[in-house]
Order: C-alpha cells, then structure tokens, then sequence
C-alpha cells in the first residue's frame, strides 16, 4: 500500500522535514502518526498524496512512485485516496452536501447514488441536520466533519487524514476514530496524524509512529 | 482493435460522467459567470455587437451579389437613332446588330412602349406623366446581349450607320459588382476579426475565472479529478457567453433587416431583394453555429494558457 525507503524531504529553504523515512504500510492497516508542532507530521503526508516529492529514498503509494513527472498518473492514485486535509479544503458558497458530494462526482457514481452516499456519508460522522447549510455558517468541528464525510463517501482504499480530530470535542473526536477504525472492515488502510495521545491511549489496535524532527519510530499497540 | 474499445470506453465514460453531473457543471457555470457578472455580461454584449456587424456585412454582400446576378441577366444597350429617318433605315440598323456577336435579341420599342415602361417603372407617381401635352419618349432599339460581349458590341454599334446615340447600363453594374466585392472582402475581414476579439475576449474571461477559481480548482486537482471534469464548467461558461452574443446578434439582425427591408422595398421596388425569411434564417443558424464553434474554441484556448501557466 504505502513503501517507503530512506525517505528524506527538503524544503527550498533548507528546512529537513522528514530524514531517512523507512515505513511499510499494508492494505487494512490503522496507522496513528503522532508528534509535535513542527516535527512533519503534515509533510509526511503530503508526500503519501503526491503534493511533495522526495528530495531522497524512494517512496510508492497505491503502486505508483511518488516522483516529478507523473502528475496526471498522480492525479489518478489520488481517486482512491480519501484526504482530510488539515485546512479542511472546503469549497465556500456550497452546502455540507454538495461538498461532500464533491468528492465523489468523478468517480463513476450515478448522480442518485452519491446523493444517497453523502447522505450516510454526513450521518456517519454526525452531521445529518447541517446537510444543506453552507459550509461557511459551520463551525470548524462541523466543517472538520465534512471534510471527513467526503473522504469516505469516495470509499477510498487509503484515508490520509491530516489532523482529523483537531477541532473537536471529546465525544465527537471519540465518535470520528471509532469511525475510522470501523473502516478495517472494508479493508481501508488509514494514515491519521494526531497529537491528542490521549484519544490513542484507549486504542487497542494499529501501529503507533511518532516522529521527531523529520525521524520516526515505531510501535505496536496491539 | 484493443485500443479502439479502450478509446470507445474512455468516451463512454465521460458521457457518462456529463450526463451524471450536468447539473453541477451548470451550477457551476452559473457560480462562475456570477463572479465576474458584469465582465462576462459586457462579454456578451461585445460579442454579440461584433457577430451583428459581420453579419450584417455578409448579409449586404449577399444582397448586392443577388443584385448583380440579376442585372447580369437583364445586361442591354438601348440604341436611339435620328428621329427623322423611315422605317426602312431603322429595319436596316436592327438587321446590322443583329449580326454582331454577342448580341442575343433585338427589340424596337416605340413610343408608346416607351411611355408605358416609364408609367411601371414610376408606379405610383406615374400621374406627374399626364401633365405631359404629349409623348416626350422616342422610340429606341433594344439590345440584349451577352454580358462578356458588352465592349465589344459598343464598338460594333459605332460602326454602324445612322446610329445617334448609345445608351448601357454597364456603369450601374460595374458600381453595383465593385460594391458586391467591395462588401465581400469586408465581410471576410469583419469574420477574421470576429474570429480573432472573440477567441481573444472569451479567453481572458475564462483564465480570469480559472484565477479566479483557483482555489477550489487546487482542492479538485488534490482530490484527483480529471482535467476534463475541472474544464467543463468553463466551457459551458464560453459557451454560454458566445451564444448569448449570437442570441443579441441575431436579434439585432433581424430587426435591421425588417427595418431596411421596409424602407429599401418602398422607393426603390425594382430592386430584386432575396426572400426575407429565407435570409434571416440563414443568417441566424450562421451566426449561432459561429458563436458555437468561437465559444468552444476559445474556452479552449483560456483553459490551454491557465494551464501552461
Ligand atoms: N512549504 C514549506 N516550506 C518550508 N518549510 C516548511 C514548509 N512546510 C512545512 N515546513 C517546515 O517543515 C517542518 C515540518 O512541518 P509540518 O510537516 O507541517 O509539521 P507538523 O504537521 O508535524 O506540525 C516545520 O519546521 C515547518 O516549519
Ligand atoms: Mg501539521
């Protein structure tokens, strides 16, 4: 699913984000990556989407190598991707529905049942009454929560989640990782970044990665 | 033979994607449009301004060449002689065009004819020829020829004797042909030009839309959709500007036309306009396939650009 081996990210400016990265990742698997402020977190997973490169190692997600050149064969990875990005990415002016809608418009999904999708998609993650309120009258909890319903109503093989339950309260960050941990059932592979260790500390299953200043280490929970 | 069902399948597939969000790309056509609402209404009225003014052009054209191939057909000399000599004479002049080459029939019209032509052509304000004492028009040889033949027929008819005067209508239609062509290359220039400022203006509006739409557009390419999917809204939106400047155009056409019809049909009755109707609805399916086709092309060529960019 994801294979990465010595790893390193340079930004221009000379900032190492990620060094040495050596990682694999099976299909079904539950991956908690944690860490600090500033440790990579973010960068680790922009490479799994393609929107960095490696500066070193190489790195393959869902079969394709991650590496300048191969945008539209990127792009393609990317339709079996779920993203939750850390900003959300929402499209203003639209209702929680049609965004959650337009994760999936392209995904050869007839029109009535990504309509329905959505609509389960929103109920999961607890959202249902906000359906057809602009994103922009939601909170930052609720717009976190459409973001996450448009990652999954995609059924993507692999959700790259980006901090998915920052803004949320106790019982809705509870309720979004049961969410996600749910996901093994259909053998979706999940890469969330956290670091509200608390909410793992009740986790009995995945692999824990923590990073450090662009280093990583692993653990098992289980 | 497997790449024919692959390509068959990719186009299946995009129907197929179209068909499922028509209504989101028109949605989101009308977001766009909303955005930059007045640029893209001044779009329209532009376009439609500059299709209005090739297409009427085009339209003269087609009326002075009409024009032209009816006079082509009706190209005479009228050959007056001395009013004094006898019948004889006269016999003997129309027996010596007559074998000119070129020429096609002689006629003697009389001087009653000659009232009665003028009466038609005059119609209504033929009553001025009854305060007339008498007959004021004398009798002429008429002279059909082959167009082509004109000149040399002229110089036929100075040879011959007893001829006073000669009278063509080969200025009138060498004004009306220069005129024709004159129209005709404007025509062409004001197509070119039309092509050219509405490629040009339906671009930039689009490439400011993507600008505009960049964000959102970010967000798309991030969830992996296709180009085809993320260009679509655009080029309804082009489309939707191109054929509303058509729309306007035809309009506007339409009206003059009637309007020039009414005034043209009344002073001037002999000339031969085409059929109305006929025109207008050719000149309309002409300006809307135009608009179409510019609409497309230069949603095209905005969405090319954006993306080099
Ligand atoms: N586009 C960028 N250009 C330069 N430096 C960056 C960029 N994005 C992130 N960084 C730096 O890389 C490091 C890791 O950042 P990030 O991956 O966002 O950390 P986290 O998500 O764990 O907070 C930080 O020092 C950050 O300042
Ligand atoms: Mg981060």
């Amino acid at each position: 699913m994801i294979e990465a081996e010595g790893v390193c990210l340079n930004y221009p400016d000379g900032t190492m984000a990620l060094r040495n990265v050596d990682l694999h990742i099976e299909p079904g698997e539950m991956i908690y990556i944690t860490g600090p402020s500033g440790s990579g977190k973010t960068s680790l997973l922009k490479l799994f989407i393609g929107i960095e490169f490696p500066t070193d190692g190489k790195l393959t997600v869902l079969g394709q190598p991650i590496i300048r050149g191969q945008a539209s064969k990127i792009r393609q990875m990317r339709r079996s991707i779920g993203p939750v990005f850390q900003d959300f990415r929402l499209v203003n002016g639209r209702t929680a529905i049609e965004n959650v809608m337009l994760g999936a418009r392209f995904l050869d999904m007839s029109n009535k049942k990504l309509k329905e999708n959505a609509v389960i998609a929103l109920k999961k993650v607890g959202l249902e009454k906000k359906m057809f309120s602009m994103v922009e009258h939601l909170s930052w909890g609720q717009c976190q929560r459409v973001a996450i319903a448009r990652a999954i109503v995609r059924k993507p093989r692999l959700i790259i989640a980006d901090e998915p339950t920052g803004n949320l309260d106790k019982d809705n960050a509870i309720n979004i990782m049961e969410l996600f941990a749910s996901l093994k059932e259909e053998n979706t592979t999940v890469v969330i970044t956290t670091h509200a260790t608390h909410l793992i500390n009740n986790l009995r299953e995945g692999r824990l990665i923590h990073i450090e200043s662009g280093i990583i280490h692993q653990e098992r929970l289980d | 033979m497997r790449a024919a069902l692959y390509i068959k399948k990719g186009w299946i597939d995009i129907v197929k994607t179209i068909m499922n969000n028509f209504g989101y790309f028109m949605k989101e056509a009308r977001t766009i449009i909303k955005i930059n609402f007045m640029s893209n209404i001044l779009s329209i009225v532009s376009i439609g301004l500059i299709l209005f003014f090739a297409a009427a052009t085009l339209s003269s054209w087609w009326i002075s060449n009409q024009v032209v191939e009816i006079i082509e057909d009706e190209a005479e000399i009228n050959v007056y002689f001395a009013e004094d000599i006898d019948k004889k004479k006269v016999e003997h002049i129309i027996n010596n065009i007559e074998t000119l080459a070129g020429v096609e029939e002689v006629r003697l019209v009389d001087e009653n004819e000659a009232y009665h032509r003028m009466e038609e052509i005059l119609g209504k304000e033929a009553k001025v020829l009854q305060y007339l004492d008498d007959n004021p028009f004398s009798p002429y040889i008429e002279v059909q020829i082959d167009l082509k033949s004109m000149e040399s027929v002229i110089e036929g008819l100075k040879n011959i004797e007893g001829i006073d005067q000669i009278r063509d209508n080969k200025e009138i239609f060498d004004k009306v042909r220069n005129l024709s062509s004159v129209l005709k290359t404007l025509g062409y220039i004001f197509i070119v030009a039309v092509g050219a400022s509405t490629l040009i203006i339906i671009s930039h509006i689009i490439r400011t839309g993507i600008y505009e739409n960049r964000e959102q557009i970010n967000t798309l390419i991030l969830l992996g959709a296709p180009d085809g999917f993320i260009s679509f809204p655009f080029i309804i939106e082009g489309m939707i500007l191109t054929l509303g400047g058509g729309l306007l155009a035809s309009i506007i056409l339409s009206l003059t036309l009637r309007y020039a019809y009414s005034v043209m049909t009344g002073p001037l009755p002999f000339i031969p306009l085409p059929d109305q109707k006929s025109m207008v609805t050719n000149l309309v399916s002409m300006i809307m396939l135009l608009s179409a086709v510019l609409g497309l092309l230069g949603s095209l060529f905005g969405l090319r650009s954006a993306k080099s960019r």
